[in-house]
């Protein structure tokens, strides 16, 4: 536990400090955050666990306010103390050590003190910076504050996103010799910003403390690399399960169905944004869908689509064929008694059994006269539209994000780029009703069903790739 | 009832969790979470009793429990069919005895099947391991059958089904589904040939048949020969073999010797040992073996990259360690030295009216200075009128220090002090405004608007104007010339 790593949070108010912990730490509840200054006055830890294993403990801490004034008692603390030990040679980690005993480090400059004293526990500090200021004098008086702990310091320059003066803050900070540092966002950090974070940090670290960084941050992105994959997962189960719904309907009870099944695509849908939700450790309220605009069912069987006869075909044959392999082994061994019905049950049993009672009770429907519901090919474009701009939305979302994640604009709902390759998924899920939880029998276990989602997954998250690139 | 799972269970139940999350997304799991974080300190121990928690919930451990049922009656149907099965090949072979026995055909009939099947499962070994054998299928689907019996009613929405996928899913990672289906394969065909062999036995001890061979083609002593190598592993066993001449005879009338009958017999019965039950047997203890043994290495550390994402979930990514160092009870805030205590704007403005009409014959100076500003501001700016001195911009310990000299030595009547309202309020630079405000006559907040970012930030404007309010300050957006002018806004 005490060989953890220990970095510090430090800065000004209001520049973000509370949010790059929040984003670093993926805990949207970590303390509190404000557009108000001094939101943080306590110093407060949290440990990393990085692939299972705990590699640092970042502390938030309250911003500097005064360091103007903090400089000044500095410097009438040394005097004082020189007049009383004329030979004594005061450095800055004493004239620090001097204020922290002193009366203001528990009044004016309580919460500067709190900062030093966290700072000089810390193997490094972190020190934010809000981009969109100008390199004022106050920020190089608190940089030299701090500096005066002798700990490394990382400039962390935030809202890079929203075009701040970066290049003044380099030039600025070249000057004071910080070459180390790191640009980011925590609302919307720039790409590898967090890898770029560690690894400027590290440099700042002496040889023994580097392997620890490293392997965490590799682990880092394999978490996330998985995580974009699980998500797209999700969100291929929801497509598959909505393509492949299907109601066979009486003739009169049409309207009702069509409603039936919109709200069951609709529950569908906000179950898989919750679990997305559930995946980032978001709140549940982070993203709300707009009612999904459902107009009108697509109607008719497919009952010889050659999608439809095909999945029949290859169920079928290699179930009846094992069956009633089986089925011959009884027949025979009973001496004939049996007179080969065994082999008949076999092929029936042996895995073909369910896709023809379901193609036969089908079919049968459709001797009664009742048509077949299935949702269309433009609802199922804007469920996957929506959830593609979801799954893009979330990998790039921080957990300092404070705002909800906003639904796609009208006109992206139409792109058709994310929904044409799924095409042609969609029109292979519909020949398998039985791949829908949506529908009262289903099997959603199995090679094939597996197989589509695995596909529908790649295809989405191709596409949420380019779009964070 | 399973009370206590077994290791197998637990890594079976783990596997239809973690399938059934993969399709519909995380249960519900914060009590589960919270007890797995109890239960274990490692993570597989987490997720395993994790996993267990649900299972419970939900009646997994029910459906296990009714499958596990059915699979066993399941398993004592195809023994019956065996023991059935084996007694009517038996029978179907050898006939009642009225005829005398073909000796090929008889054991065509005996073995042609087994080695078919056995061919066929070699065959599928190599092409198609992991997938279940036609007989494999067949007890599944009587298992499933059974086990949606036996279930209760609550129990049976749809959740038996995902445990069999769940099976194989996770011996699949070790390639045990082959060795678990060769051990049911062949303790079923062992199971047949056994009961073969016992009702042969009791035909061949309360019968009398004939033996007999018949061809058209093929010339007498290759048949001699057939017999004489199908014999030769029996006979090393002790299995009577039966001799040239007996074979011979055998050709052409049905053999009614004793001895004969007993060494075709024997022979007959040593063939279906050595070539039937011996391999499947030996077969059996192979795959029980190798099933054994891998079950037993079946580890949840198999499957652990599978299970990331809910590591994360036992082993949060972050934990507070909670506060080290706590906030004040009261924050310092910078305040007006006031004799009077804090001054509202009102009772400051009538106080330096009063003052304005007393002292007619003081320096009249207005000065205007600014703290801490965007570089892109014009400064000082244009309309600034003559009477009005620039006191410049203060940023740094040193500004500040001689700008407090200059207007402690010549403090100006009327002081307007120009903020940058894109600057985050904090206490220096209200501490610096308290430190002014008492030195002049009166002064008067100048807020400029937002510029950064392009629309400016209007939630600072208005923190600003909160916080001067608290100081008790004169302030406004507007540019500050007639007060300065004329003390009044
Ligand atoms: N656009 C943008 N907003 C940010 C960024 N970082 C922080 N913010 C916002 O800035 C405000 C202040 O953030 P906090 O995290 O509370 O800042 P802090 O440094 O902890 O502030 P104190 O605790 O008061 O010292 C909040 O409204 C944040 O949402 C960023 O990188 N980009
Ligand atoms: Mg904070």
């Amino acid at each position: 536990m005490n060989d953890l790593l220990k970095f510090v949070v430090v800065g000004h108010t209001n520049v973000g400090k509370t949010s790059l912990l929040r984003t670093l730490l993926r805990d949207s509840k970590f303390g509190e955050v404000s557009d108000r200054p001094s939101t943080t006055r306590h110093v407060e830890g949290a440990t990393l666990t990085v692939g299972g294993e705990q590699f640092a403990t970042l502390f938030d801490t309250p911003g500097l306010e005064d360091a103007s004034a903090l400089l000044d008692y500095l410097e009438d603390l040394e005097r004082i103390e020189r007049q009383k030990h004329p030979n004594q040679r005061i450095d800055a980690p004493a004239r620090l050590e001097l204020f922290l005993g002193s009366i203001e480090a528990r009044q004016r400059f309580e919460q500067e003190a709190k900062v030093i004293r966290q700072l000089l526990a810390s193997d490094a500090g972190l020190y934010v910076i809000d981009a969109r200021e100008p390199a004022l004098a106050k920020y190089r008086e608190e940089l030299e504050v701090l500096s005066g702990c002798g700990k490394p310091l990382l400039p962390v320059v935030n809202f890079s996103a929203t075009g701040g003066r970066l290049e003044e803050w380099e030039n600025a900070l070249a000057r004071l010799n910080l070459h180390a540092r790191a640009v980011f966002d925590t609302i919307t950090p720039p790409i590898d910003g967090e890898r770029h974070l560690y690894e400027s940090l590290a440099l700042l670290l002496d040889s023994k403390q580097r392997p620890a960084l490293e392997q965490a941050v590799s682990a880092l992105e394999k978490q996330n690399g998985k995580r974009r994959q699980s998500a797209a997962l999700l969100v291929a189960e929801l497509l598959v399960d909505c393509a492949a719904a299907r109601h066979s309907v009486a003739p009169e009870a049409e309207e009702e169905a069509e409603a039936k099944l919109f709200v069951q695509v609709r529950e569908r849908e906000q179950k898989c944004v919750e679990a997305l939700l559930d995946l980032y450790a978001f709140q549940a309220d982070d993203a709300r869908l707009h009612t999904l605009p459902l107009s009108e069912g697509r109607w008719g069987d497919d009952l010889f689509n050659p999608e439809t006869l095909r999945a029949l075909g290859i169920r079928v044959g290699s179930g009846m064929a094992a069956g009633a392999l089986a089925g011959a082994g009884i027949d025979v061994m009973a001496g004939g008694l049996t007179l080969g019905t065994a082999t008949a049950i076999g092929a029936l049993v042996g895995g073909g059994a369910q896709t023809v009672r379901n193609y036969g009770s089908r079919l049968l429907n459709k001797l009664r006269g009742q048509n077949e519901l299935t949702l269309s090919d433009s609802v199922l474009q804007v469920l996957a539209v929506r959830q593609g701009y979801l799954l893009q939305a979330l990998a790039k979302r921080t957990h300092a994000a404070t705002s909800r994640i906003p639904p796609p604009e009208e006109a992206d709902v139409a792109r058709s780029d994310i929904t044409d390759p799924l095409q042609s998924f969609f029109k292979q899920a519909r020949a398998y009703p039985e791949w829908s939880s949506l529908n009262e029998e289903h099997e959603l276990e199995g090679e094939s069903r597996d197989a589509l989602v695995g596909k529908i997954a790649s295809s989405l998250m191709a596409f949420s790739a380019d779009a964070t690139q | 009832m399973i009370q206590e799972p077994t290791r197998l269970q637990r890594l079976w139940l783990c596997e239809a969790i973690r399938q059934r999350e993969t399709h519909a997304g995380p249960l519900d799991d914060r009590e589960a979470n919270r007890h797995a974080q109890r239960a274990a300190k490692d993570l597989p121990g987490r997720i395993q009793a994790r996993a267990l928690f649900l299972a419970r919930r939900d009646g997994l451990v029910e459906a296990l429990d009714s499958l596990l049922g059915g699979a066993r009656l399941a398993l004592l149907l195809l023994f019956l069919l065996a023991i059935f099965g084996g007694a009517g090949l038996a029978f179907a072979s050898v006939g009642d005895g009225r005829e005398p026995i073909n000796v090929f055909w008889a054991l065509l009939g005996l073995l042609g099947l087994h080695f078919v099947s056995l061919l066929l499962w070699l065959a599928s070994q190599l092409f198609t391991p992991a997938s279940p054998t036609a007989l494999g299928r067949f007890w599944l689907w009587i298992t499933r059958t059974f086990s949606q019996k036996l279930m209760h009613k609550t129990a049976r929405d749809q959740r038996a089904p995902n445990l069999v996928p769940a099976l194989f899913q996770l011996l699949e990672r070790r390639r045990l589904v082959r060795w678990l289906g060769g051990s049911l394969v062949h303790g079923f065909w062992l199971v047949t040939l056994l009961a073969c062999l016992v009702m042969l036995l009791g035909l061949f001890s309360t019968r009398r048949y004939g033996f007999i061979w018949e061809t058209t083609l093929l010339p007498a002593s290759s048949l001699i020969r057939a017999t004489e190598w199908l014999g030769f592993l029996p006979a090393l066993v002790g299995f009577p073999l039966p001799d040239a001449s007996t074979v011979l005879a055998s050709g052409t009338v049905p053999v009614i010797t004793e001895a004969a009958r007993q060494a075709w017999a024997g022979w007959l019965l040593g063939v279906l040992v050595v070539f039937g039950l011996l391999p499947r047997a030996l077969l059996l203890l192979v795959c029980w073996l190798r099933w054994q043994l891998g079950q037993r290495k079946l580890t949840l550390a198999d499957s652990i990259s599978d299970y990331s994402l809910l590591a994360e979930r036992l082993q949060p990514v972050s934990a507070s360690t909670g506060i080290v160092d706590p906030a004040p009870a009261q924050l310092y805030m910078p305040h007006i030295a006031n004799a009077s205590g804090k001054a509202t704007p009102e009772s400051r403005n009538a106080a330096h009216l009063s003052s304005n009409v007393g002292h007619l014959e003081q320096q009249h100076t207005q000065m205007l200075v600014a703290i801490e500003l965007n570089p892109e501001r014009n400064w000082p700016p244009a309309e600034l009128p003559a009477a009005v001195m620039d006191g410049g911009i203060i940023e740094d310990r040193n500004q500040r220090r001689q700008f407090l000299d200059r207007i402690t030595l010549h403090p100006p009547q009327r002081l307007a002090i120009a903020i940058d309202s894109d600057r985050s309020p904090d206490r220096g630079t209200l501490g610096l405004i308290t430190e002014i405000a008492p030195l002049v006559d009166a002064a008067y907040i100048w807020l400029l608007p937002p510029q950064v970012p392009p629309d400016g930030n209007q939630a600072r404007l208005k923190i600003w104007r909160e916080s001067l309010d608290a100081l008790g300050m004169l302030y406004n957006d507007t540019p500050p010339w007639h007060w300065l002018e004329t003390g009044r806004e």
